[in-house]
């Protein structure tokens, strides 16, 4: 996915509960890019123009399932702090 | 290893970021325009859909510097915009720019000129493989030869005891062995056709293993086969080294088919070494390299190879350099080497007195580690090295305070610009930052004219340290660590002159400045209780160059000594040269008669008022020492009985001018085999007999070449024998012509006394000494002078050297001192303006400005004295006949930094005093 569709799908996914700043995440990308969790290649977009897809490499996985757990771990002791009130 | 790939991509990313730029450009602009399509397609207007789309992106502008930050550009971008504005700082101001860059340049140039000699006498590593394994059997620091023996840690090996200690592979992965001292020879190249001259090259003996175990592969042929050193005599091959080969071969390949001559010998080229490697002595560049069993074909007419059947006699004279077994350390080494070396001694101790065998057996091998080759360079230069890299240290400190001055003074100046800098937003840390960008600059560009500076100043140095005759072949070329050195110096130095300024800046007042009411903060300390930082440059660089003053003062003064030293005889009026007959052929007797053939025809000469001859020589760096023992006398230790002792020919003491105090001189009639006789020098005269009367008693000298005594006929007057610093010692000499031992002379030290200018008789010497022998080659004949000179030229460096660099600091101060005061004067002309309208008059007015400069010499003399004490003791050693805190020094060094002190303010004060009354106030 390019950019512009990586911020459509997390707005279409979140059913727009997640709309940020769209330009943030272009320097988000960069910070992936230099940590290598992910990969950039030029290509061309369905209406004919040229776009940089990025795709998520094995180090990239690596470090979504960490942050997956971390996050579920967080989410969980706060629904448990919330649900004990 | 996972940054590592990251700082890879971050480096890769600054290779390209003017594409990346365009890239991240490229993606937001398809991003905003996607995003205006979608909005235009739910029926926005376009200019609508545009707002829109850039609202929902947010800031470009602060997104492109996010993403800059993120890859860790900001750091650089700021840099580069430094040196940028930097640079067109400099530009801007010409003239401050050149006298700061040639300040910087030559402190710098300085430090790096002291650093390279320092750095290949002292610190560099043999450019040979894996050198920090290498280990030193013998004494690295050490060279020469050595017979007889002295107990302790050994100077160099005998050829047997090598060859024993080469069967321990226990610790070492090869011994080599090199003779510790090679002779300069006359090389001729073979079928180089028709009157094809030979030219002197510097002669290296080394073992089989000399190349492989030091690891040197030459870049053609090959180096010595291990065996070649096994069988005397049967191996004629040579390696040869890289200059060599470019200069007599003009570095032509089919040099491997070539033959060489060296004293009648044809040796085959078989290699040639790398050019960097220039064997194991630092200072010492072997030309031609030649296998140890070739050892009579070089030298002549004498044995070094053998065992010597007794064992004081022997010969040392190889340095033996280990390589360490992986894993074996010098402390192991060391062990294991000293036993099998106790085997070996052991082994001669047949038939030895208790006492002798006591002292035979305690010898020992230091083994120290030997990466940086042999050299009697440290020795020697190491002090001197030492001390002249703090005097260059202080000269660039003196230097950073004169640019920090200046720059301290524009900052001033500069105050507008940067206060309207901070006015638009710029941090304190940014502009501390950039003007420290600017000072490090500044000091980098003075560092690429000072590697200059050095690169020329090497020469010249080298010229100085080497005594003026031909230089030491020492390689001081740029090297990394070199470029290192100076980089750091300017690096630091830059930080060094700058922070002052930078804190300035950091803590500019805005407002104040703005409206144009802030005196400058360097000008002449008009607000109490506030003392300018310029003031305390000023006062610091007083008390550097006083200490430098007095060090060179001490210097000078010590040599004014050296030079001043009676030696006992005139030195003026006296050539010497020296002979070896047995190298060319003449045996026993002969060489005796040539000797006595060459004195007659020498006396005859016109002109010559005497000639005579000696063993050791004046000033030639020989010297004998021997127990000796009063006949009837109570016999003293072994150690406190030595006396140094010299063979001297017929008439030695009327030639020399060596006064004779009661008895005769040694005659022509004191020759052969019959009753010995001898005189003593004053101490030794003194030492063993007290008032009395010694002539006519016997002494017995226990000699290491063979017991032997002789009776005194003489006493004569102390002389220096071997350096101008030599105490009195006690000394006797016997007849070159009834010798001890029972050798026959083979070499001699001819001395001549001319009445004339002696270099007229050079070539009449020459022509009788061909006369004479006709095969033996030409001498070389040095005056006394020339030697005395040679041996004080480490002495006339240091003070040559610490006397211009005293000069360097004066000049410097004055320029300092200077620019204070003028500063100061500008500063305060309405004050003298008010003064002399109320009346004062100009005299007074020169007077305040003087005072002003005279108090910072005061101030800066007084810290600067109790430092010259601890500097002077810590030259001492170095010292001759001055005391650490010579009162002279002292009071001339401080004197001279008040006449700079006046010096300086001169210009001011003068300015000072024209101020006309009526400009200065209208002017305020």
């Amino acid at each position: 996915m390019h950019g512009y569709e990586i911020a459509n799908s997390i707005q279409r996914i979140s059913v727009d509960v997640l709309q940020v700043e769209e330009g943030s995440l272009y320097p988000a990308l960069q910070r992936m890019l230099i940590k290598g969790w992910v990969i950039a290649k030029w290509g061309t977009t369905a209406g004919n123009r040229r776009a940089r897809y990025y795709q998520l490499t094995v180090a990239g996985r690596k470090q979504l399932a960490v942050e997956m757990s971390q996050f579920e771990r967080v989410i969980g002791a706060v629904t448990r702090v919330i649900e004990a009130v | 290893m996972n940054w590592l790939r990251e700082v890879a991509r971050r480096l890769r990313m600054l290779m390209h970021r003017h594409q990346f730029d365009a890239e991240l450009e490229e993606e937001i602009r398809l991003h905003l325009e996607l995003r205006q399509q979608e909005h235009l397609e739910s029926g926005l207007t376009e200019g609508d859909a545009r707002t829109v789309a850039r609202r929902r992106f947010g800031n470009v502008t602060s997104l492109r510097e996010e993403s800059h930050i993120a890859w860790g550009w900001e750091w650089f971008e700021h840099l580069a915009q430094d040196i940028r504005y930097g640079l067109r700082v400099l530009r801007k101001n010409p003239g401050f720019t050149a006298v700061a860059v040639l300040t910087l340049a030559l402190g710098i140039g300085a430090n790096a000129a002291i650093f390279s000699v320092v750095n290949s006498v002292l610190l560099r590593n043999l450019p040979v493989r894996d050198s920090q394994q290498l280990v030193f059997l013998s004494n690295p620091d050490a060279q020469g030869m050595q017979q007889g023996f002295g107990d302790g840690d050994r100077d160099f090996l005998t050829y047997p005891e090598f060859q024993e200690l080469s069967k321990n592979d226990q610790v070492f992965s090869g011994l080599a062995a090199s003779a510790s001292e090679g002779p300069k020879l006359s090389v001729r190249i073979e079928n180089e056709g028709p009157g094809s001259e030979g030219v002197p090259a510097q002669i290296s003996l080394v073992s089989g293993s000399y190349f492989s175990v030091l690891g040197v592969d030459p870049i053609l042929g090959t180096g010595f086969a291990s065996d070649v050193d096994t069988v005397r005599d049967a191996s004629p091959v040579v390696v040869i080294s890289y200059s060599f080969w470019q200069g007599r071969f003009g570095g032509d390949r089919t040099v491997l088919s070539r033959k060489i001559g060296i004293r009648g010998t044809s040796y085959d080229v078989i290699g040639v070494t790398p050019p960097q490697f220039s064997g194991e002595t630092v200072g010492v560049s072997p030309d031609v390299w030649v296998p140890l069993s070739m050892q009579s074909e070089i030298y002549p007419g004498r044995d070094y190879l053998s065992l010597e059947p007794k064992p004081f006699h022997k010969i040392e004279w190889l340095q033996a350099i280990g390589r360490l077994k992986p894993g074996v350390d010098v402390a192991r080494a060391k062990a294991s080497t000293n036993v099998a070396f106790q085997q070996i001694l052991q082994s001669q101790t047949g038939q030895m007195s208790v006492e002798d065998r006591r002292r035979f057996m305690n010898q020992h091998l230091a083994v120290v580690e030997g990466g940086r080759g042999a050299s009697t360079l440290r020795g020697n230069f190491s002090k001197p090295l030492q001390i002249l890299m703090a005097v260059v240290g202080l000269i660039l400190l003196i230097a950073c305070a004169n640019v920090a001055n200046i720059l301290l003074a524009r900052s001033a100046a500069r105050q507008k610009e940067l206060a309207v800098r901070v006015a638009m937003g710029a941090g304190a840390l940014r502009l501390f930052r950039q003007v420290l960008t600017e000072s490090i600059l500044l000091a980098t560009i003075g560092g690429a004219f000072g590697l200059l500076l050095a690169h020329w100043a090497d020469a010249a140095l080298l010229r100085v340290v080497s005594g003026g005759t031909s230089p030491i072949p020492l390689d001081v070329h740029l090297d990394s660590r070199i470029l290192a050195f100076t980089l750091a110096v300017a690096v630091l130095t830059g930080i060094l002159f700058g922070l002052a300024p930078a804190f300035r800046v950091a803590r500019v007042d805005l407002s104040s400045v703005l409206k144009g009411t802030a005196r400058s903060i360097a000008s002449g300390g008009s607000q109490a209780g506030h003392v300018p930082v310029g003031k305390i440059l000023v006062v610091a660089q007083v008390t550097l160059s006083l200490l430098l003053l007095v060090v060179a003062g001490l210097f000078i003064r010590s040599f004014q000594n050296l030079a001043a030293v009676q030696f006992g005889y005139d030195s003026d009026h006296l050539l010497l040269f020296r002979v070896s007959p047995v190298s060319y052929g003449y045996k026993g007797p002969e060489v005796v008669q040539l000797f006595k053939d060459m004195i007659e025809r020498l006396d005859a000469i016109p002109g010559i008022r005497g000639a005579s001859l000696m063993d050791n020589g004046l000033f030639g760096g020989g010297d004998s020492n021997s127990p000796i023992f009063v006949e009837g006398a109570k016999p003293k230790a072994a150690e406190e009985s030595e006396s140094r002792w010299d063979m001297v020919g017929p008439n030695f003491f009327s030639t020399t001018g060596i006064p004779i105090l009661y008895g005769r001189e040694i005659g022509s009639q004191d020759s052969g085999n019959g009753q010995r006789v001898g005189l003593l020098n004053q101490t030794a005269a003194r030492y063993y007999f007290g008032d009395a009367n010694p002539i006519g008693r016997r002494i017995m000298v226990k000699s290491t070449l063979a017991p032997s005594d002789f009776v005194v006929i003489g006493v004569v007057a102390d002389s220096k024998h071997g350096s101008v610093r030599e105490k009195p010692q006690r000394r006797f000499y016997i007849p070159f012509f009834n010798p001890i031992g029972d050798g026959d002379a083979s070499s001699a030290n001819v001395l001549v006394r001319t009445s004339g200018d002696p270099g007229t008789a050079v070539s009449a010497i020459r022509a009788a000494v061909k006369q004479t022998a006709a095969n033996l080659p030409p001498v070389e004949i040095q005056t006394m002078n020339q030697r005395v000179s040679k041996s004080l030229a480490t002495d006339r460096m240091i003070t040559q050297l610490s006397g211009v660099f005293g000069a360097l600091a004066m000049i410097l101060v004055c320029i300092g001192l200077y620019g204070v005061m003028s500063y100061a004067v500008s500063g305060r002309t309405s004050e003298i303006g008010i003064r002399i309208a109320l009346g004062a008059q100009r005299r007074r007015v020169l007077w305040l400005i003087l005072r002003e400069s005279l108090l910072l010499v005061l101030i800066g003399v007084a810290i600067g004295l109790p430092a010259i004490f601890g500097a002077g003791k810590w030259i001492s050693s170095l010292l001759f006949g001055v005391k650490p805190a010579d009162h002279t020094a002292v009071a001339l060094a401080t004197a001279l930094m008040f006449v700079t002190g006046v010096l300086a303010c001169y210009l001011p004060a003068r300015r000072a005093m024209r101020v006309d009354p009526m400009v200065a106030l209208r002017y305020e």
